[in-house]
């Protein structure tokens, strides 16, 4: 199973009208299935603008995409139903409670009321939500913002799931809790497909990465071999050593 | 349709969390129409009502003063109020008018019949003589003629006094010519033959027919309630967007909107779901301010507010209405970069739409270019479908153009915030 591709990205450049040049160039990339792949690189890279085409937000100017479950090909319609996004920002409704933030976006994913309730409890239990679970988000801690973010892009189960930058600004234990649901739902056979700045959080959680700078891969494939072929002992000094060290301002 | 109850839920929770955006929808209007109301209801009184309210203080004994008093009231166009003779002065007229909260006060003075006549008496010398008929000459004595005083509060306009003692001095000179008339009769011998003189002279003068024309197709002039009820709905129904405005500029910013991109889910049901619930909250808000106008402001002594006869006609007003608001506040929503933009633009949009649409001060009293201008607010167009109802019984004639302007404007507001919400990709 696992070397079945999940996405496969094709010849996938964007250009903005506002911009001259091309965000992204000629992206080609295979995301295998129940792979957790990394979509590393500097600020402006491009990562955010892929991860956006590849959830359906916009159409890229050219390319293609092509989704798969388990081997098979995914129409356009059913991809939205296995595709799962936690953006970067708090991308719910802050004066709901948890409950009913996740009442409304598992309603949006089309989850039966009841099946919804159970998937909504157990989310809850998983990611230590449960007590704050009828207060105001609005009060919660950055932490705890962030798994509410994360617990509504997983409500319906996805089987591909997206996550850019799921533990910006989050203490050590929340990381730990929202890294170790990670892994616990790709070892369940879901596709992770992350954006970082936390180079050793990447390291121990990604399999394969991509390495993105000014909208091109500039590497791509299974973590530990790219290590061994440049040479380098971890991932930070292969991503300086791949992007350099000048100010991506 | 767990997915549509879902939305309408989430979106009547997040109106419930917004305490500010409730006041502002509910409270202010209520209060609004209790405040503007009682302030306004005497300047709709001057305007409307057809009796003037007069302070008078006769001193004079004889007969004429009385018949001046009765005149006047006769007239239907005073609502008198005597001042006894006894315990008032001239100088305390001044400060009885003022303390009645009266605008305007007569005074007859002492000796004012007896002047009246004295003035017939030498008018009837003149024309005896004049026609070589005998009188008796030694009867006609010389005194001044006799001045009425005319007190006015000094916030009434000129006209308004001019027009006022113009009605008194046409009263007195019916009183003149009759005593004149009977005068000369007298003289002559002729007895009581004056009456039909008298009745020919009074009551077969040029009539003035009174015609309204209008500049603003705007007709009756509505009272205080009928003006301020819908007037302070239809500013609070406009005044969502502070809270639908900052709500949509919220998800636009926080990502909401795009992670519903990502969803098996239509961006129709969400707008759908807003606009439903925020219409449903501006027929709470005719609800509320119209029971105000029916059981609460009548045990005030102000008019009580009717409803209109053509009920379809009612609640196509009032659909239409909260459509114009909430398309206008998705418009703030769509465009406002954040809730800081979208609450100071939205509320301030609202008060400027409100002053020139004549929520603040009704257009019939602005001059014709405000009346013209006005007409550019769509506050204007919704007070107008309300005019139409309370004043002409709901003419679906009336109403057409008000609906035409109100679909307009509705059509620009959705349609802009489509092409906004497309071009960043939300839709």
């Amino acid at each position: 199973m696992r070397e079945l591709p999940a996405i496969e990205i094709a010849n996938l450049s964007q250009k903005y009208k506002s911009s001259q040049e091309n965000t992204l160039t000629n992206i080609s990339l295979t995301i295998n299935y129940a792979d957790v792949f990394g979509l590393l690189g500097p600020n402006g890279a491009g990562k955010t603008t892929l991860i956006s085409i590849l959830c359906g937000i916009f159409p890229p100017s050219s390319g293609e995409i092509r989704f798969f479950l388990e081997g098979r090909l995914l129409s356009a319609s059913e991809r939205k139903s296995v595709l799962g996004f936690v953006p970067q920002e708090y991308a719910f409704y802050e004066e709901l409670t948890p409950r009913q933030n996740l009442d409304y976006f598992g309603a949006m994913y089309n989850l039966p009321k009841e099946q919804l309730e159970v998937r909504r409890e157990e989310l809850l239990e998983t990611l230590g939500l449960t007590k704050s679970a009828d207060k105001k988000v609005s009060a919660f801690s950055g932490g705890m913002k962030r798994r509410v973010n994360l617990a509504i892009g997983i409500i319906h189960k996805p089987g591909i799931l997206f996550l850019d930058e799921p533990t910006v600004g989050v203490d050590v234990q929340s990381k730990n809790a929202i890294i170790r649901y990670l892994q616990e739902i790709n070892r369940q056979g879901t596709t992770i497909i992350y954006t970082s700045h936390h180079m050793s959080e990447a390291e121990s959680f990604c399999n394969r990465i991509a390495l993105i700078d000014h909208g091109n891969v500039i590497s791509q494939g299974d973590l530990s071999d790219l290590k061994v072929k440049n040479n380098v002992s971890d991932l930070q000094s292969l991503f300086i050593k791949l992007t350099g060290e000048e100010y991506r301002d | 349709m767990f997915k549509i109850y879902s939305s309408l839920r989430k979106e009547i929770l997040l109106l419930i969390n917004d305490r500010v955006g409730l006041s502002l929808m509910f409270l202010m209007p209520l209060l609004l129409v209790f405040i503007i109301t009682i302030i306004q209801d005497g300047v709709y009184k001057v305007v409307n009502e057809n009796q003037i309210s007069l302070l008078v203080l006769n001193e004079d004994t004889g007969a004429q003063g009385s018949k001046l008093v009765n005149v006047l009231r006769e007239s239907g166009l005073f609502k008198i109020d005597t001042l006894a003779g006894n315990a008032a002065s001239q100088e305390s007229l001044k400060s009885e008018l003022l303390a009645k909260g009266k605008m305007i006060a007569l005074y007859i003075p002492k000796g004012f019949t007896s002047g009246l006549e004295t003035n017939a008496d030498q008018v009837s010398s003149i024309l005896m003589d004049d026609l070589g008929l005998e009188h008796d000459s030694t009867a006609t004595a010389h005194a001044e003629t006799p001045a009425l005083s005319f007190y006015h509060d000094p916030v009434l306009q000129q006209n308004y006094t001019y027009s006022v003692m113009g009605i008194i001095q046409s009263y007195m000179s019916v009183i003149e010519n009759s005593l004149m008339i009977d005068n000369m009769y007298r003289t002559m011998d002729l007895g009581n033959e004056s009456e039909k003189l008298k009745n020919r002279m009074i009551n077969n003068r040029v009539k003035i027919n009174p015609v309204v024309a209008s500049n603003n197709n705007s007709m009756a002039v509505p009272n205080s309630t009928q003006h301020n009820v819908p007037a302070w709905t239809i500013f609070a129904m406009f005044f969502m967007v502070v809270s639908l405005g900052s709500n949509i500029v919220k998800e636009r910013v926080n990502g909401s909107f795009l992670r519903l991109k990502t969803m098996p889910t239509s961006f129709i049901l969400v707008m759908f779901s807003k606009m439903s619930v925020y219409i449903l909250v501006a027929v709470l808000q005719v609800t509320l301010t119209f029971s105000m106008g029916i059981w609460i402001l009548p045990h005030l002594g102000l008019p009580e507010l009717s409803l209109p006869s053509n009920f379809l006609a009612f609640a196509s007003v009032v659909f239409m209405s909260s459509m114009a608001a909430v398309s206008y506040a998705l418009l703030i929503g769509s465009f406002a970069r954040t809730q800081e933009q979208a609450n100071g633009f939205g509320a301030i949009s609202i008060i400027i739409f409100g002053a020139i649409g004549g929520i603040l001060v009704p257009t019939f009293v602005m001059p014709s270019y405000m009346q013209t201008i006005s007409n550019f607010s769509p506050l204007h167009w919704c007070l107008e479908g309300f005019y139409i109802l309370f004043l002409k019984g709901g003419s679906w004639q009336e109403l057409g153009l008000v609906f035409l302007f109100l679909g307009i404007f509705i059509l620009i507001c959705q349609f802009c915030t489509y092409f906004k919400l497309r071009i960043e990709r939300i839709l």
